[in-house]
């Protein structure tokens, strides 16, 4: 079967490991804990006549002090670039993320996530930096791990993207 | 290098073996799995088959080989068993070894750190946006509370212009008013509206050498539309200005004014009017009223005498017809002609005057040293409690 590595990253607290709870097992939880390291996750997905499993790369988030280790994106075909809406300084921290991987494994196809969607009336990030950004290129998506609007959908249309 | 005797080396390894429970798996080139051995159940990975495709096996091995850089280490993996390893990846002579160490212990204390780090800063980070946000709320609230006291101020100088033109206004009213008269016949009245302007306005004139005409006007309503409808009434009166009329007939005066004045016409108003022509000679006094109160005739002995009268407000019906009504002046008497909000004064209980008490108060004699229409006005004050009366005030007295 094809296998597919996909990596999530963003700044700490902006819901990766929900967004993976919510794709791979459809649960959410409001308790907030935090990932050290890195888990692995396996989820199969048709694609057309094909299935595919991608594996998911939950990556601990970025904080002041310790950066994502970029080289554990060797090998992945993808990658979800994840941002809490509520925080705008977390889109700096993805911008800075991006850069990088760019840099240093060379060009990895992504999606954005604007996650948290369920509190989108809490949102601070600026439109004209998102317009901004999707006219460099990015490919932004609304999510919420806790009602799960967006996530199945960006999953699937990532999967699509990397099929043969 | 650490350059140790091989038995030391020999007792570390043993030593790492059996406290970071070693687990090795060695791939080759076709990334086959090839070998696998140590502790590989505590990590959930004892199924493994030698001779088949290792990332089929092992999941996190999917894209890391060839190795791009050696050694390479990813630092606290969660595993199948739910323990966490360090994974060290070194490429040796066209295989690659993975090497797994458990490091659950010190993942668990850097979790709990690193929880609790995290949830001080989202706390912050939430504290600073709540503040960011009150700072905006509140620099909203001093422009708006800016932007109140420029309106205030506007609303105020537009309510000081307003108020100007009012009392100019409530000037113009009484500018028109008769002054009193004393002889042939005294004429005195008092005309106080319950607000700046009133909607009550009167006039008495001499339409001949023989012949006196007194009016009185209520327009429903106060404010400036009532003043300005109860002044251009009585401006009509005065002068006259009503086409073939006779002046000396006050029935065919009230249904000519009436014609003129109907209200579809005039912003809705409507008006009570009394009208009144006394022949001095004679004595005699033709009257008729447009709803307005009976005027009441006084006698030198003190009986007070109602002067009936009937008819439609002005400004209702075009087909509305005046009958006049007429009556002898004996002298000396007194003539009262007034509006309703004269008598219809609240008490401080509540309760309302009638027209049968005001007319036992006009019937008192007078005293010495004090106009009787002064006394009549304190006696209003007096009754309603509030030298501001709710209705206008305005009384005619004719004296024969």
């Amino acid at each position: 079967m094809l296998q597919k590595k996909i990596c999530l990253l963003g700044a700490f607290g902006v819901g990766k490991t929900s967004l993976v709870r919510r794709f791979v097992d459809t649960i959410f939880s409001d308790a907030y804990l935090t990932t050290v390291g890195v888990k692995i996750d396996k989820k199969t997905l048709a694609i057309g006549s094909e299935q595919m499993a991608l594996i998911l790369w939950d990556i601990a988030g970025e904080d002041a002090v310790s950066a994502v280790r970029v080289s554990y994106l060797r090998g992945a075909a993808g990658y979800l670039l994840v941002i809490d809406g509520t925080r705008p300084e977390t889109l700096d921290t993805a911008v800075s993320i991006q850069a990088r991987v760019d840099a240093e494994v060379g060009s990895v196809p992504f999606v954005a996530l604007l996650n948290k969607a369920d509190l989108e009336e809490d949102w601070t990030l600026a439109p004209e930096r998102i317009a901004a950004l999707e006219a460099a290129g990015w490919n932004f998506r609304r999510t919420s791990a806790k009602t799960g609007v967006g996530v199945e959908e960006t999953f699937q249309e990532l999967a699509a993207r990397l099929a043969p | 290098m650490l350059d140790l005797p091989t038995r030391i080396s020999d007792s570390l390894l043993e030593l790492i073996h059996a406290q970071r429970f070693l687990a090795h798996l060695v791939i080759d080139d076709s990334q086959q799995l090839t070998q696998a051995g140590g502790h590989l159940a505590h990590y959930g990975l004892d199924d493994l088959q030698a001779g088949c495709l290792a990332s089929d096996q092992i999941p996190f091995l999917e894209g890391l080989l060839p190795l791009a850089e050696t050694p390479f280490l990813i630092r606290s993996m969660e595993m199948p068993s739910g323990r966490v390893a360090d994974i060290h990846f070194f490429a040796d002579d066209g295989t690659v070894w993975v090497l797994l160490l458990d490091v659950t212990a010190e993942y668990e204390e850097a979790r709990l750190v690193q929880q609790k780090a995290y949830d001080m800063t989202l706390l912050s980070q939430r504290e600073a946006r709540l503040i960011a946000q009150l700072e905006s709320a509140n620099q909203e609230l001093t422009r708006a509370h800016g932007e109140l006291a420029a309106s205030r101020e506007a609303l105020l100088r537009t309510h000081d212009r307003l108020q100007q033109e009012l009392r100019d206004a409530e000037r113009y009213v009484r500018a028109v008013l008769p002054a009193p008269l004393a002889e042939p016949m005294a004429v005195d009245w008092r005309f106080v509206p319950s607000t700046e302007l009133g909607g009550d306005s009167f006039g008495y004139h001499w339409i001949d050498a023989e012949h006196f005409a007194l009016y009185l006007i209520d327009v429903c309503g106060h404010g400036v539309g009532a003043a300005l409808l109860s002044v251009a009434v009585g401006n009509t009166l005065r002068s006259e200005a009503l086409p073939r009329t006779d002046f000396l007939n006050p029935g065919e005066v009230l249904t000519a004014l009436n014609q003129a004045y109907q209200m579809e016409r005039h912003g809705e108003l409507f008006s009570t009017v009394w009208y009144g022509v006394y022949h001095r000679a004679s004595g005699r006094l033709r009257y008729a009223s447009a709803g307005h109160p009976p005027a009441l005739l006084v006698s030198g002995s003190g009986e007070a005498q109602p002067l009936p009268s009937s008819g439609p407000c002005i400004g209702i019906s075009p087909a509305a017809r005046y009958q006049e009504q007429q009556c002898s002046l004996p002298s000396p008497a007194r003539l009262f002609v007034f509006s309703d909000g004269a008598y219809e004064i609240h008490r401080p209980d509540g309760s309302l005057l009638d027209y049968s008490d005001f007319s036992e108060i006009l019937a008192l004699p007078g005293r010495d040293g004090q106009s009787e229409l002064d006394r009549l006005l304190e006696w209003a004050r007096e009754t309603h409690g509030d030298s501001v009366l709710e209705d206008d005030f305005t009384i005619v007295r004719m004296t024969v």
